[in-house]
């Protein structure tokens, strides 16, 4: 369950799906549950390549056997020069899946995505240099407005579903993503509307289908609708489609032993046993390898006989299993980094991520200090009290890159030209801090008595930084962050809070909290933006927070836009900019040409550094241990794409 | 007697049924934590937070009005339905049949070696009260009782699994549903059994020397002494009877223990998916149905083993009867 900041308890390989879940689950688990988006060259090999010679030797050896990576391999394919089908694969997790139903729990659930994700393929992947990859479809457009999805010929459904075709995905996006009484509980119906109505979806061909997107959007391939998008055959979903018996779809045979996979994806469903094992066994009949134009590696795929999600809930369990090769893989928190690295066994890679923490200011009226968190130039002067290097060096031990802006350093759309940098080199300092801020309160109830900060009765200020309580590191940040504060005159009280109840009392906000306002809101966002920063309050007062790790999408940056605007939904901290946030966001996100996008992107990132909505401090990273003997894992952000042809080195 | 057992069968089902619509209506009231994350998750992604809501009660069954899903309840409760479990995809009886062996696994040899090994300790050091023999075992029991389960756990599988190599980390179902009569699974089981047996040990052996020196000094066991009855005979005769009244309780409980009070320490730290976890799983996690069910099935058997408890004194003590009740 994801909670504030909590280590990473697994490496995601990131099967497709999972990305799709990734995306969603901005701060929420910090890079913890949301390890794993690392890399690997999609066009490893050269893209024409013959198909690959198959020769199976032992196929029914590893039925019944207990994964064990340290066991020589049951069965032995060659395929190619450098890989071989050899051995069984086991990433150990923390938690379970809670259903494989992809149109209901599933789909909400990054643990259940991941173990579907190794049985069915999805629509295409990302990657990391932003291109799509065709799995099951490919996907394209004219005009960034209306997008042709065109199927392979060669895939087909398990049981007697036939081959899968546009009419089974036309019939799935109208009948379930689009289904007003939303029967099954699909949870991510709003990805297939824009503007409250549903987007036009018509099939056009027998492997053909088209979204008419009511304006342009050339991000759309990259926006985790179509991306990494699994599917159910029309005849599974009809049977319970007209008494729209979402129970009964949940509870079927076919949907709980995934029988209607067929050649969809790498592996083929073996066993289910909760809490304990998920095991996939290789799929000879996998469509990717009789598909044309495809990279060669990928016509031998998958490279492991096995591929199993083993549950450890115990953390040190995990590690210690990892040690004594009885898993493959699984992620490691950043305080025992320096241990595995000394392990020969083990091989460590840490790879950028787009999760930013920062320090939120509560700029609503029931702060302590909103007068003067306010004020762009107060918070551009908080953000020269704080050293992100030492936090990011020191205290989590070089484990994150130094944020400036929504958008880490990686990503395209960032712009050094642009981008404003706080709280590093010259940037840092209490005297710097102190004299940017103290001009700036003048006009407020606040001023400096001496070196200390004190509020209109001559009272020294004390701000509440809530938190999110989670590892050692967390706690060691919010005492620096207290320590630097105090520096320039601002005592600070730290408060730890479970991730819900800090959810529940400081981050959802309504006018019927604040007992100084009556009457209408101006607007109301939801139940983190539920109106004007003058009238809607959280249940309790809080100042500072941290703990809420943002999603920066550098793949598709227009998703950061609701973090900026006043009537974004996620504003619970009561930001009003000074830029045209939204009109710039409109005007970026509709440019079909990539070099004006990138333009206007450097400069909403540089407006937004400049602001300093709240103090941006780290991007995190995604540490996994993997056995030495693991070929695939890179150092790079998106990397895990393309897992399924990750494989054991030999000798 | 037998009218006495039938009411207090009878009582079971009323005591059971109750707690089942208290535990109803405590899981309605408590707050769902993964609303707020869901609803959270939504916003971020610009999503509506609020068909975000509607979408997890259209999954989970919350959208029929309270009494209507508390009706529907008993009703299948009553036919043999026990529902089906929102968070592990399956059918409640299901999950709780699939957990149930592999709690019995570690926890019914804990049990036999924490009764028999804490009981022989405790009626020794009650017949040889103040030796050194005697202060060994008293410090073993305050070790045992004083150790943290999930620490000693912890401890035990790095010296003995990861660095010594003696024992798997994992443990493995496949081996516990295929071997479980097998070295390999004895194996992975060992180390379990040895974190829960030790604080069960010392228990035992506290009760069992306590209330054998009430009876080493005794008139009874002075009387079979001077007539000549030494060392076994006198143990197991004279001492070790009387000594059961007050513990059969407590052994009663033990056994009970098998599926009411598995260790979810344990089970976390080796990573065995018993009913421990299963029970705390489902109350973290709000899968009502789950939790019912986890609860249903100890409440029963607990008032069952209460009676069973009663019947047991008039065993061992033919003084109690129940002929009259």
């Amino acid at each position: 369950m994801p909670s504030g900041n909590e280590e990473s308890d697994g490496v995601r390989q990131v099967w497709l799906p999972n990305r799709r879940n990734m995306l969603k689950m901005l701060g929420i688990g910090g890079a913890a549950a949301l390890a794993g988006c690392s890399s690997g060259d999609p066009n490893d090999g050269d893209s024409t390549g013959t198909p690959a010679q198959t020769e199976d030797t032992n196929t029914d050896s590893t039925e019944g056997d207990s994964p064990d990576t340290s066991e020589a391999p049951q069965t032995t394919t060659t395929t190619e020069a450098s890989r071989e089908v050899s051995g069984d694969y086991v990433t150990g997790r923390g938690t379970d899946a809670v259903s494989l139903n992809l149109l209901g729990a599933a789909a909400a659930d990054g643990e259940s995505g991941d173990r579907i994700g190794s049985i069915l393929d999805g629509a295409y992947g990302v990657t990391p240099d932003l291109e799509v990859f065709p799995l099951w479809a490919d996907i394209s457009t004219e005009d960034g407005k209306t997008y042709t999805v065109e199927l392979r010929d060669n895939l087909q459904w398990g049981g007697d579903y036939g081959q899968m075709t546009a009419e089974d995905w036309v019939y799935m996006i109208q009948e379930v993503f689009q289904a007003e009484d939303n029967w099954t509980g699909y949870p991510n119906q709003s990805d297939w509307q824009r503007q409250d109505e549903w987007i036009p979806v018509e099939q056009t061909g027998e492997l053909t289908f088209e979204i008419q997107l009511p304006q342009v959007d050339p991000a759309f391939p990259l926006k985790p609708v179509m991306w990494g998008q699994t599917a159910m055959p029309k005849g599974l979903i009809e049977k319970y489609r007209g008494d729209s018996d979402g129970e009964g779809l949940a509870q079927d045979e076919d949907v709980q032993t995934m029988a209607y996979a067929g050649n969809l994806g790498p592996y083929s469903l073996e066993s289910w046993e909760r809490e304990s094992q998920f095991v996939g066994t290789r799929n000879e009949d996998y469509y990717m390898r009789e598909a044309e134009n495809v990279p060669e590696a990928w016509q031998g795929a998958p490279y492991f006989n096995s591929y199993t999600f083993q549950v450890i809930p115990e953390q040190s369990t995990r590690l210690s299993a990892l040690r004594t090769g009885e898993i493959t893989s699984t992620g490691i928190p950043t305080t025992q980094v320096q241990q595995f690295e000394q392990e020969e066994s083990v091989e460590i890679n840490v790879a950028p991520q787009a999760y930013m923490t920062s320090m939120i200011y509560n700029q609503r009226v029931n702060g302590n200090f909103y007068e003067v968190f306010r004020q762009k130039e107060s918070r551009q002067a908080l953000a020269r009290a704080v050293n992100k290097e030492t936090i990011a060096n020191d205290i989590l031990s070089g484990y994150a890159t130094i944020a400036h802006t929504f958008q880490p350093k990686f990503s395209k759309w960032y712009s050094d030209e642009t981008v404003v940098q706080t709280g590093v080199g010259d940037e840092y300092g209490a005297e710097l801090a102190r004299e940017m801020l103290e001009p700036t309160l003048e006009g407020t109830s606040y001023s400096y008595d001496g070196d200390r900060i004190v509020d209109g009765n001559g009272e020294q200020v004390t701000l509440n930084l809530v938190y999110a309580q989670g590892s050692d590191t967390t706690e060691d940040m919010n005492r620096f962050i207290a320590q630097e504060y105090d520096k320039i005159g601002l005592n600070v009280e730290l408060q730890g809070l479970q991730f819900n109840s800090m959810l529940e009392n400081y981050v959802s906000n309504s006018p019927s909290n604040n007992p100084d306002f009556s009457g209408e809101p101006e607007y109301a966002a939801g139940p983190y933006n539920g109106g004007n920063r003058d009238q809607s309050v959280s249940p309790e007062q809080w100042d500072i927070m941290t703990g809420i790790v943002f999603n920066t999408y550098p793949r598709t940056p227009s998703q950061t836009r609701d973090f900026v605007i006043k009537q974004g939904g996620i504003n619970y901290y009561g930001y009003e900019p000074e830029a045209d946030f939204a009109s710039l966001y409109e005007e970026a996100s509709t440019a079909v040409d990539e070099s004006t996008r990138q333009e206007i992107y450097a400069e909403i990132f540089g407006l937004e550094s400049e602001e300093q909505p709240f103090n941006f401090l780290n991007m995190g990273v995604a540490i996994g241990g993997y056995q030495n003997n693991v070929q695939g894992p890179k150092p790079e952000f998106g990397s895990g794409w393309d897992s399924n042809i990750w494989y054991f080195q030999q000798g | 007697m037998r009218w006495y057992v039938i009411r207090r069968v009878a009582w079971a089902a009323v005591v059971a049924f109750v707690i089942l619509t208290i535990t109803f209506l405590f899981l309605e009231i408590t707050p769902d934590q993964q609303v707020a994350q869901l609803q959270f998750q939504a916003a971020q992604s610009g999503g509506d937070p609020e068909a975000a809501l509607d979408a997890y009660e259209q999954r989970r069954g919350l959208n029929q009005p309270l009494w209507d899903r508390y009706t529907e309840y008993v009703t299948n409760y009553v036919q043999g339905n026990w529902g089906w479990s929102d968070t592990r995809s399956e059918p409640v009886l299901d999950a709780i049949v699939a957990s149930l062996p592999y709690s019995i696994m570690y926890s019914a040899p804990s049990i036999v070696i924490s009764t028999v090994v804490g009981m022989g300790i405790g009626l020794y050091s009650a017949l040889n009260q103040y030796t050194k023999t005697d202060y060994a075992a008293t410090f073993v029991a305050f070790f045992g009782i004083s150790i943290p389960n999930f620490w000693f756990g912890i401890m035990l599988l790095l010296i003995f699994g990861e660095t010594l190599g003696w024992f798997p980390i994992i443990f493995q179902t496949s081996i516990a549903d295929t071997q479980t009569f097998s070295l390999a699974n004895l194996r992975q089981l060992f180390l379990p059994i040895v974190v829960l047996s030790t604080g069960a040990i010392a228990g035992n052996m506290r009760y069992a020397r306590a209330e054998a020196l009430e009876y080493v000094r005794a008139e009874f066991v002075k009387t079979a002494r001077a007539k000549g009855a030494t060392g076994w005979r006198m143990l197991s005769r004279h001492i070790l009877r009387p000594t059961l009244v007050p513990l059969s309780t407590l052994l009663v409980g033990d056994l009970l223990g098998l599926l009411l009070a598995s260790s979810l320490l344990v089970e976390v730290v080796f990573g065995i998916p018993g009913v421990g976890r299963l029970s705390y799983d489902a109350i973290i996690n709000q899968d009502t149905d789950l939790v019912l069910g986890t609860v249903f099935i100890p409440v029963f058997i607990s008032v069952v083993g209460n009676l069973l408890q009663d019947i047991a004194y008039t065993v061992l003590d033919p003084r109690i009867s129940y002929g009259d009740r």
